[in-house]
């Protein structure tokens, strides 16, 4: 029963006959009354108290604010996310981001898991960089445990991270300017992003949530599909960025919404705990494989780039910068790449020593650091995550009062956050 | 290290270092102050709050409130272990150093139910408003099927016996409370 006769708003049918008339009789059009607006109506206030200032402040409502919910269901809020937005006409006055609609509670599951089995629990935490999210608890496992993995295991970890986040950011591309309008880039991205998942199911097995790095080594050795793939990508990757590069870059449409637009400084940005390639956009050489090197990033060459503007351009261009620069340390690993056995001996029920390990990566959304604690037992402790997206979401209500509200989603796509991480 | 035993002597005794961190132990009221020293103080410069996370070490024994802070001087991360009473978890912020601390800090009082002094807004995050209990404070189990597990049977969603009832006294319906002291 569907019909394709649109029924007229009978509000709009008035307001345009009243326009019509005034602009007969050469009146100026009717001014709209104060909070009023046609197709929208305010979310109303909690029917509660506010818990705190904060929120007293955001829930309290001058003449012609009104609070707009964008979400939880958004198509571009890359998950499920809710921003009460405040807005005066378009104008962002103030945000507040609602999460939890994600949450699984991964960290209290993984107290429950033996040491093998929370590599498989985090993997659908940061759904974009499932290599990241492995690696940082098997360093710091690796750490509490007392084992090295060998160099073959740890060349193979830094080859399928860097492969993880070439396609991490070139999604990230594609989404940017998805945000915008732009439909084309994300289709160049997906496929590029497929030859790399195809690549990875190759040597892991398992397309999306990979499952393949242990304590003391990785899952299985890489094999010649692995490598044919790998050779065939690296062939045209380059002509596939650039390509992407061509469409977005020089657009009027995409300069213009991303040009300084949510411009963070670097100080704000390190208050903020911003990191990652957005912390780099604002200028502050911050990287983890240099800043705390793990794996074999010392033995390779690469220097921590930058930009200077701050603005969601620097940090689409930021991106760009680090796919040809993980190209380059792909190269590198894979000439250099040792012979030997990928995985240590390591018995089936890990019990360490009680003690407490810290372990960090470079994700491709910044710093993800596992905090992990011991107590003898085959289980963690406790086992705390930091993810990057979380802590980065905090920039959105300070950049965006002063902007319109159709920017808001631009702008938090420049900050590239994964709700799956976001909400664990 | 030298440096942060020279600056901070009295620290001396709760100092321990592994292969890539110092681990310091502190009272969870002198934390905002040491941070501050130790972020602001210009050979030590630890300017990056890389994590804070809270640790519960059991019913009988304490909250640990853990922030991990990154300075480009010194090759380790600096772990900062404060304490905090689980009877009366109240620690001051430090929102005011980095304001990146805030969803760190609401995480933990929604997760573990750590007050944090002056924080301007401690609200639940990734629970609803209306929830009650600390999910992950041990004394919080998970359902469990096993007979022998002490988490067999309970109820998946709210765990009343862990509800701090002496804060919670006015915001608590009667009946609710009656329904509290009857389980515990």
């Amino acid at each position: 029963m569907t019909s394709d006769v649109q029924i007229p708003d009978p509000l709009d049918l008035e307001r345009d006959e009243e326009a019509r008339l005034r602009a007969a009789a050469g009146l100026a059009p009717a001014p709209r009354p104060a909070g009023e607006y046609a197709g929208f109506e305010s979310v109303g206030l909690p029917d509660r108290p506010p818990e705190t200032e904060r929120e007293e402040e955001l829930y309290t409502l001058a003449e012609g604010e009104m609070l707009v919910n964008m979400g939880p269901q958004h198509p571009s809020t890359h998950g499920v996310m809710r921003l009460v937005v405040k807005v005066r006409g378009e104008v962002v006055i103030d945000i507040d981001p609602v999460l939890g609609y994600l949450h699984r509670g991964i960290e209290k599951l993984c107290e429950e898991a033996t040491y093998t089995t929370v590599l498989t629990y985090v993997d659908p935490m940061d759904y974009l960089a499932s290599m990241h999210n492995e690696h940082a608890p098997a360093i710091a496992f690796e750490k509490l445990f007392g084992v090295r993995a060998p160099r073959r295991a740890e060349y193979i970890r830094a080859l399928v991270v860097e492969l993880n986040r070439v396609f991490s950011h070139g999604l990230m591309m594609g989404f940017l300017a998805l945000d915008m309008g732009g439909l084309t880039p994300i289709l160049y991205s997906f496929i590029n992003r497929d030859e790399i998942v195809d690549m990875l199911s190759a040597i892991s097995g398992q397309r999306m949530l990979f499952n393949f790095f242990r304590v003391g080594g990785v899952n299985f050795d890489a094999n010649d599909e692995f490598f044919s793939r790998l050779g065939k990508w690296r062939a045209g990757v380059l002509k596939l960025v650039e390509m992407n590069e061509r469409v977005i870059t020089d657009n009027e449409v995409f300069r213009a919404r991303t040009i300084a637009m949510g411009v963070l400084s670097g100080q704000e940005a390190i208050s903020l705990g911003v990191s990652g390639p957005n912390l780099r956009a604002s200028g502050v050489p911050f990287d983890v494989r240099k800043a705390h090197p793990y794996s074999i990033y010392p033995e390779l060459e690469f220097e921590v780039i930058t930009q200077q503007a701050g603005d969601s351009n620097a940090r689409y261009l930021q991106r760009i910068a680090e796919i040809k620069q993980s190209i380059h340390l792909i190269d590198q690993i894979v000439d250099k790449m040792p012979h030997g056995p990928v995985q240590a001996q390591v018995p089936g029920i890990i019990r360490p020593k009680p003690g407490r390990a810290y372990g960090a990566v470079e994700s491709p959304r910044g710093l993800y650091s596992v905090y992990a604690i011991s107590d003898g037992g085959p289980n963690p402790y406790r086992f705390r995550m930091r993810d990057p997206s979380f802590i980065s979401l905090q920039a959105i209500p300070k950049l965006m009062p002063g902007h319109l509200i159709a920017d808001t989603m631009a702008v938090m796509a420049s900050f590239d956050p994964v709700m799956g991480g976001v909400d664990k | 290290m030298r440096l942060l035993l020279d600056r901070f002597p009295d620290l001396a005794r709760s100092l321990w270092t592994d292969e890539d961190s110092v681990e310091v132990q502190i009272d969870g009221a002198a934390a905002p102050d040491l941070l501050q020293r130790l972020r602001d103080d210009p050979e030590l410069t630890f300017w990056y709050l890389a994590d804070a996370a809270a640790v519960d070490y059991g019913v009988d024994q304490h909250f640990e409130v853990v922030y991990h802070l990154y300075s480009d001087k010194h090759p380790a991360w600096l772990r900062i272990r404060a304490r905090v009473d689980r009877g009366d978890p109240h620690i001051p912020t430090i929102t005011h150093l980095w304001e990146g601390a805030m969803f760190h800090e609401r995480e933990m009082y929604d997760m573990m139910g750590i007050i944090f002094d002056g924080n301007r807004d401690l609200r639940r995050i990734y629970m609803s408003p209306d929830y009650r209990s600390f999910p992950q404070r041990k004394d919080f189990l998970l359902p469990d099927d096993a007979a022998d597990s002490p988490a067999a049977g309970v109820n998946p969603l709210e765990r009343p016996e862990t509800w701090d009832l002496t804060r919670l006294t006015d915001e608590l319906a009667p009946g609710v409370i009656g329904h509290v002291k009857s389980e515990t």
